[in-house]
């Protein structure tokens, strides 16, 4: 029993479980814009902005790293506020390529500068788990050994669990929001924005603040990542990047906020899965994409399949208050 | 991910004490030959985006094995630019066909979100990419030097045959492009076909060929433009996602689904790149195509030659 306990909190698999949590912010980054119909493939950007600030606030100016991570949180949910501003008049296609190029312009800074390490990166950066380690060590009996666990063991779960009360808040405030007047006005920009603007919904307020809370999750989740590995550097921030992002969400089904969860779970599993195929699992992740596109456009959660597992039968539609509809 | 390792166009050596008017001529030489690549990989992602409204993510991986069939070709003996591009386009028309009915018509049948097509696309280049590096390694290779050839001098400037090649090639490409769709039947039905499926299929085009031709030639030109980039830098597995970024960033440039916009469009980024390599360094060659990129958006974000109608659709 010990034996299997060990087994399964080996540091590896402790480590992928929190990738997952990191994952699900930056799936639900790119599904809040998605949720007004925003295509934004700038969230590897604004990772990448969280996790150099908060890196180099923990390594160079000897910040706390709470503190750090929150800093480069706010900083990405700025720059996104910032870059929402000139972007907002773009629509589908364009937006996705401007925010791109936004991406690939912050790699290509990261590359050249000389704060940020150029195309060698940040190294040594502190990490949360053995920060928690050691406290642990010196500050209890599990130090001694006489514990149930070993100090690394029990840091990496306090820091796991860490993660999933962030990822669990995040989740709730974006339930609470969808419920409200702010997420019906998102559904209906998704829906038409040209007819939401015509029923008085501040398009321009809605869409700046979903851009905003997405810079935020992404700069978060940024600053997480790079204080869950030693090391960043710019190729962790690219190209690749985005589109995996974009994958959770379209995979997992961008209907609802569950599918992103289950998508960046599933994705971030599958290499993991599929390590027995060695070198064609790439290939085969390729093939199970456009699969499922094929068979299964909706994504694997879809709306319909959220009502039908939900424990609340659906309430049946009714009208606005009045003042309500439009914000 | 280290991918931007082969795109590094170095400027040309100068001679010493050659004045600024030579220097200003050999990089203008540079930017039209790096130009005219560039726009052969954007009018692939502009014609599919014409005709269909997506764009294909799988372009910049066509554009790789383009070159990689180029270079099989010449590997087996045949120093031959033109066969050499022909392998490359005949190559890669057949991935573009076999991408039409794998990953794109089963997607217009189902009608599925506007999503589907680019995610079904984003399989297709992570596909390929992988069988490339398994087919091929991930090593760089070059062209032979017997096929490249030399060099000659032009008032002052270095003109390369590979040069020569590039743009022999890639400004027919453009011209017999140009002449295709504004003054062929065929060119008249693509046309028809883009401007609106329904009712050219009721004028009697048979619309699902002309979508399967117009993907075909799309990923011909893009093979075309990889077997060119290959034979004047290097071809690897990773070659095809720098290129494909940019090809991105000028059909935006040039207005989506605009030819003429992706022919100017390419050589406008070209110029773009080699004053930047000019004025700043090399390494912030690649910025040139995001900056600009993002500035037109804010400005003017239908494109240069875009119309304002075009608002980008939905996704």
């Amino acid at each position: 029993m010990g034996d299997l306990l060990a087994n399964l909190l080996n540091p590896y698999n402790l480590q992928l479980v929190m990738l997952i949590a990191i994952n699900c912010l930056l799936g639900l980054s790119v599904w809040v814009p998605l949720s007004a119909g925003q295509l934004s493939l700038g969230g590897a950007g604004f990772m990448s902005v969280g996790a150099y600030t908060a890196a180099l606030l923990t390594l160079q100016a000897g910040w706390s790293m709470p503190a750090a991570i929150l800093a480069g949180a706010a900083l990405a949910a700025a720059l996104a506020l910032l870059l929402g501003y000139p972007t907002l008049r773009l629509q589908g296609v364009y937006l996705a390529i401007a925010t791109l190029a936004f991406g690939e312009m912050v790699r290509i800074l990261a590359l050249n500068l000389r704060i940020t390490n150029g195309a060698l990166g940040l190294a040594g950066i502190p990490q949360m788990v053995d920060e928690v380690s050691w406290y642990l060590w010196d500050h209890t009996s599990l130090g001694s050994g006489q514990g149930p666990l070993d100090p690394h063991t029990a840091g990496s779960l306090i820091i796991l669990g860490v993660l999933y009360v962030l990822l669990a808040a995040a989740v709730y405030a974006l339930l609470r929001q969808a419920g409200s007047r702010v997420g019906r006005a998102l559904r209906a920009i998704q829906a038409d924005e040209l007819a939401a603007r015509a029923m008085g919904i501040d398009t321009r307020y809605y869409k700046l603040l979903v851009f905003t809370q997405s810079g935020f999750l992404a700069g978060l989740a940024g600053g997480l990542y790079a204080h869950l590995y030693y090391f960043i550097g710019p190729g962790d921030f690219g190209f690749t990047r985005a589109i995996e992002m974009l994958l959770y969400v379209v995979l997992g089904g961008m209907q609802t906020l569950w599918g992103t969860l289950v998508g960046a779970s599933a994705l971030t599993l599958l290499p993991e899965v599929l390590r027995f195929s060695a070198s064609y699992r790439l290939m085969i992740y390729g093939g199970v994409l456009v699969a499922l596109m094929i068979f299964r456009p909706e994504g694997l959660i879809s709306a319909a399949l959220v009502d039908a597992l939900s424990w609340r039968r659906r309430r049946p539609a009714r009208a606005l208050p009045p003042g309500e509809g439009a914000a | 991910m280290a991918r931007r390792g082969h795109a590094g166009a170095a400027p040309r050596p100068l001679e010493t004490g050659a004045h600024a008017a030579t220097v200003w001529l050999q990089q203008l030489i540079n930017g039209v030959s790096l130009g005219a690549t560039y726009s052969l990989v954007a009018l692939g992602y502009t014609l599919v985006f014409g005709t269909l409204g997506i764009i294909n993510m799988a372009h910049g991986e066509i554009f790789m094995f383009g070159a990689f069939f180029g270079l099989l070709l010449v590997e087996t003996g045949l120093l031959s630019s033109v066969g050499m591009l022909a392998a490359a386009a005949g190559g890669a028309a057949v991935m573009g066909l076999l991408l039409e009915y794998i990953a794109l018509r089963p997607l217009r049948r189902r009608q599925g979100g506007h999503l589907t097509p680019l995610i079904s696309t984003i399989g297709v280049s992570i596909f390929l990419r992988s069988l490339a590096l398994q087919l091929f390694g991930p090593e760089s290779q070059s062209f032979p030097a017997a096929l490249k050839g030399g060099s000659f001098r032009l008032g002052g400037t270095v003109v390369t045959q590979v040069d020569a090649v590039i743009l022999t090639a890639a400004l027919g490409l453009m011209l017999g492009l140009w002449l295709l769709l504004g003054r062929t039947k065929l060119g008249k039905a693509m046309r028809a076909t883009a401007e609106n499926q329904t009712t050219a299929a009721l004028l009697g085009v048979n619309t699902e060929a002309i979508i399967a031709l117009t993907v075909m030639l799309a990923a011909a030109l893009g093979g075309v433009a990889g077997a060119l980039v290959g034979l004047s830098f290097a071809v690897s597995p990773s070659m095809g996602l720098p290129y494909g970024l940019k090809g991105l960033s000028i059909i935006v440039l040039g207005g989506m689904g605009n030819v003429v916009g992706a022919m100017v469009g390419g050589l406008l980024l070209g110029f773009a790149e080699v004053v930047t390599v000019q004025l700043f360094s090399s390494s912030w060659r690649d910025m040139a195509a995001f900056a600009l990129l993002f500035l037109l958006l804010v400005v003017k974000p239908e494109g240069l030659f875009g119309r304002a109608h075009q608002a980008g659709g939905k996704v």
